[in-house]
């Protein structure tokens, strides 16, 4: 019995494992793979608790066999696993004490009935809200030449996704597996996405009307200048358009980025040969 | 001096390339990032913020998730790099990195068939309890061969490129360089439709047009957009969550009263 490695395993100062699963965390997409995604990043991430938990020889098969319980297909957004890394040392931890009423199986069924909901969250929360905000801001600054946009957009990614990174590892594994229920409990996913929903949304909505402009140079005559008419009615008329016709193209699910991106180099050498839109 | 110069760019690829590989994603693969260190390092500034600024832009939307989407972070460093090298216009960074993307697309797929091998390679590993090498391959063999298929193309294209492009970018109608600008505003909007299309639904999208609104009648800058709609959030969300379980708590009649004398206590 273990005796051994779990005390060795419960001697490591806290800190010193949040560390582990904060890095571990942050390198999930080493060997990101079409196989089976982010599955030796997240062995590599819990190989420092399963190394402490079976230091002897002859516990090596409980070691090969955690060590490819960890192997399995994994993909969540990087900042998120330290949460899914936190609940399974923890709950690695349980089983090396109790390995006969500790069924293994469920390490796994908890990460894999966290993976989804996360990546969800955490991709609208980093890719979808933080990052739009910190990127656009950058680029406003940016435009007007100042190198303050991009050292405030770098500040704002790090100072965000560091101190989520380290807490989300902090909550897993302290509250191990009961964290999951409180969180279905508290209707926690729901709140974040509430907030990032309209956050992310509100700048985006502000984006297409202020980073990129879209104007028109067509006029008839001397009298009538369309775009002062567009203007008259709603500015930035034709930004919005753009919008949402692109988001039918996108919808749609018929083509492909790299064709899309292609086609509006080509309808932008067009149209602004045949002076309909200018930049 | 070229060669100098193209090792410092492929030194810049290379914190590009592990961003989102060992620093969980922070931003700085991006062309805003990548692009004003690279003019920092490489002696123009200005050059290095606009090109950053409008690459940015017009993949502002184009969110990385696992396999999908397009990476045009290597080829915004490139043209940046090519533009501040050879002082050709911004609009030459823009037509650097389409073909520059194309190509990325099809590296990463040799080397994604390499790293599903890395992925055997561990199971062998930890079959035969050889936990080092299985440890060794995600976090060292990893890394070295991403970066290893981002620093090839970014040298040989930088150092091989600028000769190239500097020869081309005189004959070059202005037509077609203000045509491939307009381009890539018309893009940034393709990237605006495709973070719209993740988050947005018949419930929310109202707040979509209330930042639209506001920024286009307003003429605020996106600072305080971004700061109006993250006060907006809270505001919102205080009033569906917070306020539910206070009025609940004020329903209840008594058991609120009993709360109260326990927080004076």
């Amino acid at each position: 019995m273990s005796q051994k490695g779990l005390e060795a395993q419960r001697n490591t100062p806290l800190n010193k494992k949040l560390k582990e699963i904060f890095w571990g965390a942050w390198c999930m997409q080493t060997n990101w793979n079409y196989e089976r995604q982010m599955n030796t990043a997240y062995m590599y991430a819990m190989s420092h608790t399963i190394d402490r938990l079976y230091p002897e020889q002859e516990e090596i098969e409980k070691k090969k066999e955690a060590y490819r319980r960890h192997l399995e297909f994994f993909n969540i957004t990087p900042q998120c696993a330290a949460l899914t890394l936190g609940i399974s040392a923890a709950m690695e931890e349980e089983y090396a004490a109790d390995p006969e009423h500790f069924d293994p199986s469920v390490i796994n069924a908890v990460k894999v009935a966290l993976m989804g909901p996360l990546s969800g969250i955490g991709d609208s929360l980093f890719q979808g809200t933080i990052r739009i905000i910190a990127m656009s801001i950058g680029i406003s600054l940016a435009q007007q030449g100042s190198i303050l946009g991009p050292i405030l957009a770098a500040l704002i990614s790090i100072f965000t996704s560091a101190p989520i990174t380290w807490y989300l590892g902090k909550l897993g594994y302290t509250k191990g597996q009961d964290f999951v229920k409180q969180m279905s409990e508290s209707n926690l996913m729901e709140k974040v996405m509430f907030v990032c929903s309209i956050a992310g949304l509100f700048v985006i909505g502000g984006m297409s009307a202020s980073l990129s402009n879209l104007t028109t140079p067509v006029t008839f005559g001397e009298a009538f200048v369309l775009q002062d008419v567009l203007d008259g009615i709603l500015p930035k008329a034709i930004p919005l358009a753009m919008t949402w016709l692109m988001y039918y193209i996108v919808k749609s699910g018929k083509v492909k980025p790299m064709t899309v991106i292609i086609c509006c180099f080509i309808a932008g050498i067009i149209l602004n040969y045949f002076g309909i839109l200018a930049a | 001096m070229r060669l100098i110069q193209t090792l410092i760019v492929v030194l810049i690829s290379v914190m590009m390339r592990l961003d989102s590989r060992m620093f969980g994603r922070l931003n700085f693969e991006r062309p805003l990032l990548t692009c004003t260190i690279c003019g920092l390092l490489l002696g123009n500034l200005q050059v290095g913020l606009q090109v950053g600024a409008t690459m940015e832009l017009a993949t502002l939307g184009m969110m990385s998730i696992g396999a999908s989407g397009i990476d045009m972070n290597m080829g915004s460093l490139v043209g940046c790099a090519i533009c501040i090298m050879t002082g050709a216009d911004i609009e030459t960074a823009l037509t650097v990195a389409v073909p520059m993307t194309l190509l990325a697309t099809v590296l990463d797929t040799f080397a994604s068939i390499i790293r599903i091998n890395f992925t055997h390679m561990c199971d062998d590993a930890v079959d035969k309890g050889d936990f080092a090498k299985a440890k060794r391959v995600d976090i060292v063999y990893g890394p070295a061969l991403y970066v290893l298929f981002t620093i090839i193309p970014v040298f040989l294209s930088v150092y091989f490129g600028a000769d190239f492009v500097q020869s081309i970018a005189s004959t070059v109608p202005t037509w077609v360089t203000s045509g491939v600008s307009l381009g890539a505003n018309i893009i940034a909007f393709f990237g605006f439709a495709m973070l719209l299309s993740t988050m947005v639904n018949k419930n929310t999208v109202v707040y979509f047009f209330a930042g639209f609104l506001l920024a286009a009648y307003s003429g605020l800058g996106l600072t305080a957009i971004a700061l109006i709609g993250i006060v907006l959030a809270i505001i919102l969300y205080t009033v569906k969550y917070v306020g539910v379980s206070n009025r609940v708590a004020a329903e209840t009649g008594a058991s609120s009263l009993d709360d109260l004398e326990d927080l004076d206590n």
